[in-house]
This record gives C-alpha cells, structure tokens and sequence, in this order.
C-alpha cells in the first residue's frame, strides 16, 4: 500500500496544480482581457490554497487560538501539536489584499482600455491600434 | 497558437507535478512548515501578547512591518485606482 499512501499524501498538491494550471491557461491563452483577469485570480487562489494546506496537522488539531486563553489558563504549557501552524494564514492574509489590490488596478486599466477602444478582444485592440498607425 | 499554449501549460503542469514528490505529506506533524518559528509562536503568544489567537499575534505584533507594508500595497492601489479613473475635464 506504499503507492496509496503516495497518492493521498500527495493528492491535494495536484488539485491545486490543476487549479493553477486552469488560470495559467486563461492568462496565456484567452483573448479577452477580462478573462485573464479572471484566470489571474485562479491562480492566485490555487497558490492560497496550496500555503494554507501546508498549515494543516493530523492528530486532532484545531484552529490556532489558545484554549482558556483569557484568566486561568495562563501559565500552564502549551502543547504546539495540538494547534494548526498560524504562519501560513498570516501570509496569506497578506496575499489576498495583494489579490484585491492587483485585480482593482487591473479592473480600473481595463476601463481605461474600454474607454479609449470601445472593447475588450486583444485581437480588436490590435486591429485598431493597426489601422491609427497607417493613418499616420 | 491555443495549442502551443496548451503544451506550454502542460509541460509546467508536469515540472510541478515533479515537484511534489519532495514534498511533505499532508498534515505531517512533523513537516518544515510546521517544525521550526510557528511552534514557537503558539508556545509564546500567551506569555508574549497576551493574545490567544496566533494568528493575530503573528499579523500585528510579531510580523508587524509586514502588515505595514501590506497597508502600503492597499494604500497604493487605491491611489492608483483614484488616479486612473479620475475624469481629467
């Protein structure tokens, strides 16, 4: 059972391979620009996914707040397998407001782009910018 | 175009699924993530902050410029958001 124990330690990496690889796929891929925005935000999420699954422990953990933390347990000694690993949740915490940030910036950039060519198709974009340059 | 990109994003599928053999199992107590700084967090938030919540602590106290940073990085987008989307007449 080595081959099994293989697949499950490892499986929820290749989900979020998969995952990433779908948006990886839109970004390079699509001609819309909307969509590769939005496969932008699928692989950002895949990458969130993949550090908060590195934060999970067996054996009966919980969420990593202090049991009795407030009076009376103070003092007594904590046990840190019995908690999840907090450092990926704090930086992923980080990472989704790089998120927001990046698809706002990109959101406003591609209104500009709609006000100035009426469109969003890379292809159409091209086609005009193509036929400015000749006027010239 | 579209096919050449689909091979492209196999061939990167395929590194990565490479990758992942070196990788700890899920949940494995025992893992690089989980061994060296965040044991040190949850055994020290109480005596330290007087926090419960690790991850608090973590965000505001003990990684407190990286929070200030991520302030900078929202800070940042929202002037340029302002910036782009202002009409100029």
């Amino acid at each position: 059972m080595d081959t099994m124990q293989f697949i499950i330690g490892k499986f929820n990496y290749w989900i979020y391979i998969v995952l990433m690889m779908i948006g990886f796929y839109a970004m390079i891929a699509k001609r819309n620009l909307v969509k590769k925005i939005v496969g932008m935000n699928i692989f950002q999420t895949a990458i969130i996914l993949f550090f908060i699954s590195t934060s999970s422990k067996k054996g009966g953990a919980t969420i990593p707040i202090i049991q009795g933390g407030h009076g009376d347990a103070a003092g007594h000694v904590i046990d840190a397998a019995q908690y999840l690993n907090p450092l990926p949740h704090v930086l992923m915490l980080t990472a989704i407001v790089v998120m927001v940030s990046t698809f706002g910036v990109a959101l406003a950039l591609l209104i500009m782009i709609y006000r100035e060519y009426r469109t969003f198709e890379e292809d159409e974009i091209y086609e005009t910018l193509e036929v400015m340059r000749l006027k010239k | 175009m579209k096919f050449f990109a689909f091979i492209v994003v196999l061939f990167t599928g395929a590194l990565l699924i490479y990758g992942t053999v070196d990788m700890p199992d899920w949940g494995d107590p025992g893992s690089a993530p989980n061994s060296h700084v965040s044991p040190r967090y949850i055994e020290k938030t109480l005596e330290e902050t007087a926090t419960p919540n690790a991850v608090t602590s973590v965000l505001a106290d003990y990684r407190g410029y990286d929070t200030l940073g991520e302030t900078t990085v929202i800070f940042t987008a929202g002037v340029v958001c302002i910036m782009l989307l202002r009409r100029f007449r």
